[in-house]
């Protein structure tokens, strides 16, 4: 290969890539979601439309991308929406009923968040129990413990301080909330994009046994990824406390599906290994547009999670009919026929999800 | 014997976007014979019966696809089933938490709801009896070593009752043992009327088996062999398109120090597998090739996975006079050991990854700063290791699940290569590698030993193996049981050994 002749593929290779990159798709969804509404409705689009979506987004945002970076190293984590609660309700406590200073429920809230990563992990990696299930059952126990503290009733008030940093708007009308997402998104996004931890951490989504013999730590890999999926859960769910300016048991209330829904949207797979922060960041978005601009163009706001269920299922079947376009047939034809007539884990994986 | 081929396809061209593979092939199989195709790595081999088997299915391809002289549309895998071709494909696939029945009669568990499970089984045990196999049918596959998965692949084939059997390189994870077994298996089987195409790399089952064979190369059919064409030379020059002298590089081992010394190593038998390391110890000096011979299940995976500390060992392993943790391959890879493992698919390709990031993973830090990853110096990395090894990709972003097998080989081998290990474990090397490049591979190795490394080999090939090795451990149901130096024994010592150990009958079965 010539080295002019490699560089002029190189181009076009990088053009081609960013078209297969999976964040492509999504993004001109999203454009043509937005040209839609605003067609339909000129008053959809208004700054305080856009405002209101951006903070919508902001709470989902910053745990989505603790999600992402789970679902990368292959697995997830059900309970983000109760260890949200969970969090913000322990620091509401502790700061409205034992007067401990703001700062340390806060950090006492995200400790939280992080010790209930930690438990989801050593539940899922050393006793070998499935994601699915540990953390299903760790989304019960934590909604089970926000209740217990608080017996159903909201956490009222908060000090003043709390309110006055939730409600704050110091961007373009917008609050801390969406400062930090923006933050924890392009920080999560340069970590996956850039470090050698973050290519490991596709390495053992990819296949964990693989990255094992490369010598990678797979357990702590996976570990880690759970704690740091905890922590941005807890630190979305004090945000909304903050912007409440109460300790609400109804905080992170069916997040976590909201959540998968939408990065699984933006391309990032649930079998491990393929996805990025910026597709689940638009993946995210985007169904928040869906929402607000059902709602803008006047459909009944009955009709959004149906929208959001469909949109869903929608994505990723585009998605595994896109990837099967330059070939026309899975490449593994046997397995599935096997994965049609059995569960196989594996190859409906690759069938599903198989990177460019 | 009918005059009309069993399976003919004609003027075959096939591309895969701007690239194209096959360029107007044509072949033929004659009922009742065994029909050889061979050719380089990256030939078009395999892409040719993906379109007999529907795989690759109708209208992604042009050309005629006739079985038994009448000319058939083939678009989807049942198709090509329902007219009795039956296929087993290179790559191992297997639905590894299902048994061995429901993996052999898959998408054929009889009819309608009800599903006996004991007829089944009872199916199933006739298709084992047919190749050798002793496993119960109630087995998980996930249990099953490479070589009993590989025999599986085959009975799933077979029952269908074919008319036609293509086996694409079906002999990649057996011994030399346990391909002449299957051989006699096929022999018989062609003698019942079945037309077999038989894809292979090694030139002793192309001499032992095929009563032709189509040779392609570049995507073009280079040379029809008949019978008496097939000499181990055509053979050789037909496969690697060259004339290829001196497979094997003549070397001789000066003496250097130990390098890696073992000492009574054992590695216990994976839950529902036998094969097993007790109390085996030996050395391994600087420069010096040891190779590792034995049957199936002998246990010579094992040793290396126990080595390497990819299985748990007892037991302890010195490199360069220190001793090596075990527990985790971490350990092993600091000490200077790197491994290449056996099966391709499970333990060795990313395919969430591109050829570039599939070379390079093991060796993260050499091509980073302060955790930050040096994507020109990795590019650099990758177009070198490809370069180097001669791996054939479309650049080296394209993903390695369209890669040919014997490419995906190579890329492993610049993987493992890459932290320029001081001791080499190298399972299978030239698994899936034309005879070319396996050249290459010796070179490669004998290059690595002259550079002082310290390299062991496992090698199903009994002639590679003596080939290329200075000194050998012969493995038997996980003991050791004969060591000798080059010059001092020949396949008939290593067989023997075994012999003696091990009973007849359990040659193919383990
Ligand atoms: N689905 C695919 N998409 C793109 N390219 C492909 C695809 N399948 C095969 N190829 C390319 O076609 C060429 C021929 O591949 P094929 O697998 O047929 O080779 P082969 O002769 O079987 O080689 P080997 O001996 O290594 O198995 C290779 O260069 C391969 O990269
Ligand atoms: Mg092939």
């Amino acid at each position: 290969m010539s080295t002019a002749r490699s560089r002029g593929r190189g181009t076009r290779h990088r053009v081609l890539r960013v078209l297969a990159a999976g964040e492509a798709g999504v993004i001109l969804a999203l454009v043509i979601l937005c040209v839609t509404f605003q067609l339909i409705q000129p008053a959809f689009g208004s700054a305080a439309d856009v405002r209101a979506i951006l903070s919508a987004l902001s709470y989902l945002g910053i745990i989505s991308v603790g999600q992402i970076i789970l679902l990368i190293g292959g697995e997830f984590d059900l309970s983000v929406g109760s260890t949200a609660g969970l969090s913000a309700i322990v620091a509401a406590d502790l700061m409205a009923h034992h007067d401990i200073p703001v700062a340390v429920a806060v950090l006492g809230g995200l400790l939280v968040g992080a010790l209930i990563g930690l438990v989801n992990g050593v539940v899922v990696v050393r006793l070998r129990i499935p994601a699915f299930i540990a953390t299903l059952g760790m989304l019960f126990v934590a909604q089970g413990a926000t209740q217990v503290i608080t017996d159903g009733q909201p956490i009222y008030p908060l000090p003043q301080v709390v309110s006055d940093i939730g409600q704050a708007t110091p961007l373009f009308g917008l609050g801390w909330s969406f400062a930090f997402f923006v933050v924890v998104a392009i920080l999560g996004d340069l970590f996956l994009r850039v470090t050698v931890p973050g290519r490991t951490m596709y390495a053992v989504g990819g296949n964990p046994v693989v990255a094992r013999l490369s010598g990678v730590r797979v357990e702590r890999y996976k570990i880690g990824a759970f704690v740091l999926s905890g922590t941005l859960a807890a630190a979305g769910g004090l945000f909304l406390m903050g912007n409440l300016g109460s300790g609400t048991t109804s905080i992170g209330q069916g997040w976590e599906l909201l959540v998968i829904a939408g990065v699984v949207v933006g391309g990032v797979s649930l079998f491990g290994g393929v996805g990025s922060v910026v597709g689940g960041a638009v993946g995210m978005l985007l169904l928040q547009v869906v929402q607000s601009g059902l709602v803008v163009v006047g459909i009944s706001p009955n009709w959004q999670t149906i929208a959001v269920g469909s949109i869903m299922v929608l994505a990723v079947g585009l998605d595994v009919w896109r990837r099967r376009l330059p070939d026309t047939e899975p490449t593994e034809q046997p397995t599935a026929t096997a994965a049609a007539s059995a569960p196989a884990p594996e190859a409906a994986d690759r069938a599903a999800t198989g990177e460019t | 014997m009918t005059d009309r081929p069993a399976l003919r396809v004609t003027d075959v061209v096939k591309s895969f976007g701007s690239t194209t593979v096959l360029k107007g092939v044509s072949l033929e199989l004659e009922p009742g014979s065994i029909h050889g195709l061979l050719g380089q790595n990256g030939a078009g081999k395999s892409t040719l019966v993906k379109i007999m088997t529907g795989v690759h299915g109708a209208g992604s391809f042009t050309g005629v696809v006739q079985v038994d002289g009448s000319t058939v549309q083939l678009t989807r895998p049942q198709d090509a089933r329902q007219l009795g071709i039956g296929y087993v494909p290179q790559e191992i696939d297997v639905v590894e938490h299902l048994t061995v029945t429901e993996n052999v009669l898959v998408g054929d568990l009889g009819s309608g709801l009800r599903f006996d499970r004991r007829a089944a089984d009872r199916r199933c045990r006739t298709l084992l009896d047919q190749l050798g196999m002793t496993i119960a049918p109630r087995t998980r596959v996930s249990v099953l070593s490479a070589a009993q998965r590989q025999l599986l692949m085959i009975a799933r084939a077979l029952a269908l009752t074919p008319k036609v059997l293509i086996l694409d390189e079906p002999t990649t994870s057996l011994t030399d043992t346990e391909a002449v077994a299957l051989g006699h298996i096929l022999r018989r089987l062609a003698a019942t009327g079945l037309g077999i195409l038989y894809i292979t790399h090694r030139v002793r089952e192309v001499l032992d088996l095929c009563d032709g064979a189509t040779v392609l190369r570049d995507g073009r059919v280079v040379e029809q062999l008949s019978r008496s064409d097939l000499t181990a030379d055509r053979i050789v020059t037909a496969m690697a398109g060259r004339q290829v002298r001196d497979l094997f590089p003549g070397r001789r081992y000066p003496g250097g120090r130990t390098a890696l010394s073992v000492r009574n190593l054992g590695v216990r038998p994976a839950r529902g597998s036998s094969a097993r390391v007790e109390d085996v110890s030996f050395d391994v000096h600087q420069g010096e090739i040891l190779g590792i011979a034995g049957l199936l299940g002998a246990g010579r995976s094992e040793l290396l996975a126990g080595v390497f500390g990819a299985v748990p060992r007892t037991g302890t392993v010195t490199v360069g006079g220190r001793e090596v943790r075990p527990g985790h391959p971490r350990h092993a890879r600091s000490a200077g050991i790197g491994m290449l493992t056996e099966e391709r698919k499970r333990t060795g390709l990313l395919f969430n990854m591109s050829a570039l990031r599939n070379i390079t993973i093991g060796s993260l830090g050499s091509v980073s700063h302060r955790g930050f990853l040096d994507f020109a110096g990795e590019r650099r990395v990758g177009r070198r290791v490809i370069g180097d090894l001669e791996v054939k990709t479309p650049g080296i972003h394209s993903s390695v699940e369209h890669l040919s097998g014997g490419n995906q080989q190579k890329l492993l081998i610049g993987r493992t290569l890459l932290p320029e290990p001081s001791v080499i474990l190298l399972d299978e090397p030239t698994k899936g590698v034309d005879v070319g490049t396996r050249a290459q591979i010796y070179r490669l190795v004998n290059t690595l030993a002259e550079r002082g490394a310290a390299l062991v080999v496992v090698s199903s090939e009994l002639d590679e193996l003596l080939g290329m090795c200075d000194r050998f451990l012969v493995l038997a149901a996980g003991r050791l049981v004969d060591e000798f130096t080059k010059g001092d024994g020949s396949e008939q010592r290593i067989l023997a050994s075994i012999a003696r150990v091990t009973p007849a009958d359990e040659a193919i079965t383990t």
